[in-house]
């Protein structure tokens, strides 16, 4: 009987080290500890047994019942756990590669979606143009200072008769004849950005920077009109809370001119050392004057017009918050400040 | 230009009860701009931005004038104390005292007076005090009261040493190229010409307009002052100021034009100061050149231009009252205005428009309404390139590259033939005005070298081109990519990925360009044009491309032609050809993909020269059999060992 129960219990073993799954173990159960399993049945012919022997077979079956079940237990432990396959959600993605667009590209298309959503067209005109459409038509005098060799680069070019000298351009100003003389009759709405030039390198100037100017042309065009699109601006652009005012400047190429403020973001127009008694200077604008109008082929007397010419960097720069101290270094090519938009 | 005025000294000209904080933000609202207060509570100090325009009020008696007028527009009452000067001494065409030829073109007025037996000593407190709140360094009597009169009035005054002026004679003329003068400052200059110098009977003596000559400058031992009040002509000294340069304060407020008018006043205040501080003696008479004396013009303005410019309507009397305040003469006819001109306000107010200002500004802009125009809006651009840049941009960084912006002026050694030069560069370094995006894109890939990780930059730019005729020069916008750490074929694929997205049919072409190594340089030509370059530099073996992206545009589609969906899946195999050495793989895979039931080729694999391709074979009409697969594969097979040697492994 002895080695019956041992074979039994041995074969039970190796059965259950067998089993993959938790109903392998429960068939297996079954067939040994069941009631007509094969441990059962030995037990109940015990009864057959003389006492003498029956006392040492019982501990044997004992001890052979213990030795299945903790096997089971364990084999049932061993299936739980690796029926879960090992998993680590934890572990960093592996990501493509995503490059950056430059700050100056999301200003100016910022820029000039905010306009071209009141009907404003968006054109090109040269960077690289001639005096008479960077100065002359703009009503600047010949000795005015913003025409020599301190304040505006002049590119060695033959001399055109009529136009004059080649120049880069200070200001996109060049545009508002330009675009009279490509629409002729006006309505005109028109925003140019482009690349300017100025003979200045400072910790607030680089010789390269883009602006972008304003034009509106057609009959009955007021001050109030100038107030209303820079006020929309100001409102779409820099937020609701945002306030602009206008104050007397002096434009050769228009008349009134005005300095445009808006309200300081750091102090909410309290006063603040960033700002002048809680006013940004946004930039210049003011009615097109009248000799500007008859450059462009426009008859002043039946139309009037506004214009604004204010720098991308500078006017980016006071709506994102972007505290770049010294503006040389938006024209950086350092990957970890390219990185960062 | 920026100016100081005292809140003590400024209520010597204007009577009012404002506040320091009334006073910036009224006047910057209507004239000229309080940028911000400093000095104590007790003695404020305004810094106010002149415009170029209102050189009038760049003084602490324009500023006045100017306050004056506005403050009682929010309910403050102020009123304007105009100078009355003591002085009484006679003008003069002549006097004996000095003889004085004087080109007319040069100095729009002339005048001097001889103070005899000055005691030179420190000027009085007050005036010292004021002096040291607009930033100027008391000196003695006779210099404090040159510049206390050219803040005060915004005139500048100069003073000689009378007896060291040669034979009591001036000639007041043009500079020649390469004359020179020793400045008081100690400072010589030899002169570019064109500038307005004074000479005695020997020598020039005075830098006019900028600053007198060391040699007749008043000294400790002056008795005799010769006090000199002039208006020059503005162009001039613009020039010689900036060509030496030298920028007093002096120079900036002549270059912008001053009222002849205003040199009276100021010669008689000074005199003034002279008896009170100096114990000096005036003579009876100034000398005064003025050949054209101001002459005050007229200006009709109607109502209706006003309204219509403004937006609003203001009243004819409000209008009269505005400027009349001003100092305006005005005359009403009707609805038209006919307003003069006072001198001191001759050098900005000319036409209509002018005027118009001045009643918008005075009125107030903050009283206007806001409201964006109606009427028809314009047709926008017909062929308008943005959209289509900015899209190239986003792809490219969508792909992994990041956009630079760099400085389009670049210096010889990064410029070819085509490239337009500067005539008055700030430096060497950006003498010229770059041709292509290459150099600067190779110099913003250098300033990376420390970066670990592969990188691509690229940027989206005029180049400019020269033309050299009577025409302006061209204009290309281009974009300019560089890789740094990747790999040939990495690159070139973001390359063809983004022509592939812009639905680009392209062929590319080996040629040989300056600054690539030889052999490593395609050029990508659609319908025989050149749209761009890709290939290794030569100096550092970083990858380039540069592409016309007007060219990309005229060749570009929004969509790919349709071609519907193949209704017969295609059989795909992988198939490793072994090469003889400098195979051109490009041509290998352009032959098997030629053939018509050959839909895709791709590249799978290289190992030594053996290259595993994935070929799609698909024919439109049916599904191909193993059969016609295998007809397929040999003729190919065929084709590309006798074209290229190429055997199939295996």
């Amino acid at each position: 009987m002895r080695e019956e129960i041992i074979n039994i219990k041995n074969q039970a073993l190796a059965q259950i080290m067998d089993a993959a799954s938790i109903e392998e173990l429960e068939r297996v159960e079954m067939s040994y500890l069941g009631r007509s399993g094969k441990l059962t049945l030995l037990i109940k012919k015990i009864k057959e047994l003389s006492q003498n022997e029956r006392k040492s077979a019982g501990t044997i079956i004992n001890e052979a019942k213990d030795t299945i079940y903790e096997t089971l237990a364990r084999q049932k432990n061993k299936i739980n756990e690796t029926s879960r396959v090992w998993f680590d959600p934890t572990i960093p993605g592996i990501k493509p590669k995503v490059g950056t667009l430059h700050l100056l590209t999301y200003a100016i298309d910022e820029i000039a979606h905010t306009f071209e959503r009141i009907g404003f067209s968006r054109v090109r005109y040269p960077e690289v143009d001639w005096d008479w459409f960077a100065f002359e038509a703009l009503n600047m005098p010949k000795n005015h200072p913003a025409r020599d060799d301190w304040e505006t680069f002049f590119v060695d070019h033959p001399i055109n008769s009529k136009l004059g000298q080649v120049v880069l351009t200070p200001h996109t100003s060049n545009g508002q004849v330009r675009e009279m003389k490509r629409v002729k009759v006006p309505p005109i709405r028109m925003i140019n950005i482009a690349k300017c030039y100025r003979r200045q390198s400072d910790i607030s100037h680089t010789q390269m920077f883009h602006q972008f100017e304003g034009l509106v042309i057609d009959e009955n065009i007021s001050v109030v009109n100038l107030k209303g699109t820079l006020d929309y601006f100001a409102r779409n652009f820099f937020g609701k809370d945002r306030k602009t005012r206008l104050r007397p400047y002096h434009f050769q190429f228009t008349e009134p001119s005005f300095e445009v403020d808006i309200t300081c973001d750091i102090c909410k127009g309290e006063g603040c050392k960033l700002c002048k008694e809680g006013w940004l200077e946004l930039g210049g604008a003011g009615m097109v004057h009248p000799n500007v109008l008859k450059a462009g082929g426009i008859d002043p007397t039946k139309y009037t017009g506004f214009a604004f010419g204010w720098g991308v960097e500078r006017t980016y720069m006071m709506k994102s918050g972007i505290a770049i101290g010294d503006v040389r270094t938006l024209y950086s090519s350092n990957l970890t400040y390219l990185r960062q938009f | 230009m920026d100016i100081l005025i005292p809140d003590n000294w400024l209520r010597d000209y204007l009577k009012t009860k404002a506040t320091k904080s009334d006073i910036a933000k009224y006047i910057s609202l209507c004239g000229p701009s309080v940028e911000r207060i400093s000095g104590d509570a007790k003695s404020p100090v305004y810094l106010t931005e002149v415009t170029t325009n209102r050189v009038d009020t760049a003084s602490i008696y324009g500023f006045a004038r100017e306050a004056a007028v506005i403050l009682p527009r929010f309910k403050i009452s102020a009123r304007f104390n105009e100078i009355k000067p003591k002085s009484k001494f006679s003008l003069s065409k002549k006097v004996s005292y000095l003889k004085a030829q004087v080109d007319k073109k040069l100095c729009f007025r002339f005048t001097a007076i001889l103070i005899k037996d000055v005691k030179i000593g420190p000027s009085p407190a007050w005036m010292q005090k004021r002096l040291s709140e607009v930033g100027v360094r008391p000196i003695n009597n006779v210099v404090d009261i040159s510049n206390y009169i050219m803040h005060d009035l915004g005139q500048p005054v100069h003073t000689f040493d009378y007896d060291k002026i040669k034979g009591q004679q001036m000639v007041l003329r043009e500079s020649r190229k390469g004359e020179e003068i020793t400045t008081l400052d100690g400072k010589k200059h030899i002169l570019p010409g064109g500038d307005i110098v004074i000479e005695d009977g020997e020598k020039l003596i005075d830098l006019a307009g900028i600053m007198g000559g060391e040699n007749s400058a008043v000294g400790t031992n002056t008795k005799n002052v010769l006090l000199f009040v002039q208006t020059y002509n503005p162009v001039n000294i613009r020039r010689t100021s900036m060509a030496i340069p030298k920028r007093t304060e002096a120079a900036v407020l002549f270059e912008k034009g001053l009222d002849p008018e205003l040199v009276e006043t100021a010669i008689r205040k000074a005199v003034d100061l002279f008896v009170e501080t100096t114990s000096g003696t005036a003579e009876k008479a100034a000398l005064d050149i003025y050949p054209t004396p101001y002459k005050s013009k007229k200006i009709e303005v109607s109502i209706d231009f006003i309204n219509r410019v403004i937006g609003v309507e203001i009243s004819k009397s409000e209008v009269k009252e505005i400027l009349d305040k001003l100092g305006f003469k005005t005359e009403v006819k009707g609805k038209k205005i006919t307003v003069e001109v006072p001198s001191y306000r001759a050098k900005d107010i000319a036409i209509a428009e002018d005027v118009v200002e001045e009643i918008a500004r005075i009125y107030g802009y903050f009283n206007l309404p806001s409201q964006v125009m109606t009427g028809k809006i314009p047709e926008s651009l017909a062929d308008s390139p943005f959209e289509f840049e900015v899209n190239i941009k986003r792809f490219l960084a969508g792909v992994g590259g990041n956009e630079v912006y760099t400085l389009s002026l670049v210096s010889s050694d990064m410029t070819d033939r085509n490239s337009l030069r500067l005539r008055n560069p700030l430096g060497s370094e950006t003498e010229y005005l770059r041709s292509t995006l290459r150099t600067s894109l190779v110099g913003a890939a250098n300033s990376n070298l420390g970066e670990k990780e592969p990188f691509h930059l690229f940027e989206m730019a005029n180049a400019y081109i020269s033309t050299n005729k009577e025409e302006l020069p061209k204009e290309k916008m281009t974009l300019g990519g560089i890789f740094v750490g990747y790999s040939y074929r990495e690159a070139k694929g973001i390359v063809e990925a983004m022509l592939e997205k812009l639905h680009i049919i392209y062929k590319e072409e080996i040629s040989e360009k300056q600054g690539f190594l030889v052999n490593q340089r395609t050029e990508i030509k659609s319908e025989g044009k050149t749209l761009g370059e890709f290939g290794v530099l030569s100096d550092n073996e970083f990858l380039y491309y540069e592409f016309d992206v007007e060219l990309l545009r005229k060749h570009a589609k929004p969509f790919a032609k349709y071609r519907p969906t193949p209704k017969y899946p295609p059989q795909i195999e992988d198939i490793t050809i072994i090469f003889p050495e400098r195979t051109k793989i490009g041509e290998v895979m352009a032959t098997i993909n030629a053939n018509k039931f050959v839909s895709k080729t791709g590249l799978v694999e290289i190992y030594d020269n053996a290259y595993t391709f994935r070929v799609w074979y698909q024919d439109p009409n049916k599904t191909l059999e193993d059969k016609e697969v295998e007809k397929i594969r040999e003729k190919l097979i065929h084709e590309v060992k006798q074209k290229f040697g190429g055997t199939v492994k295996g």
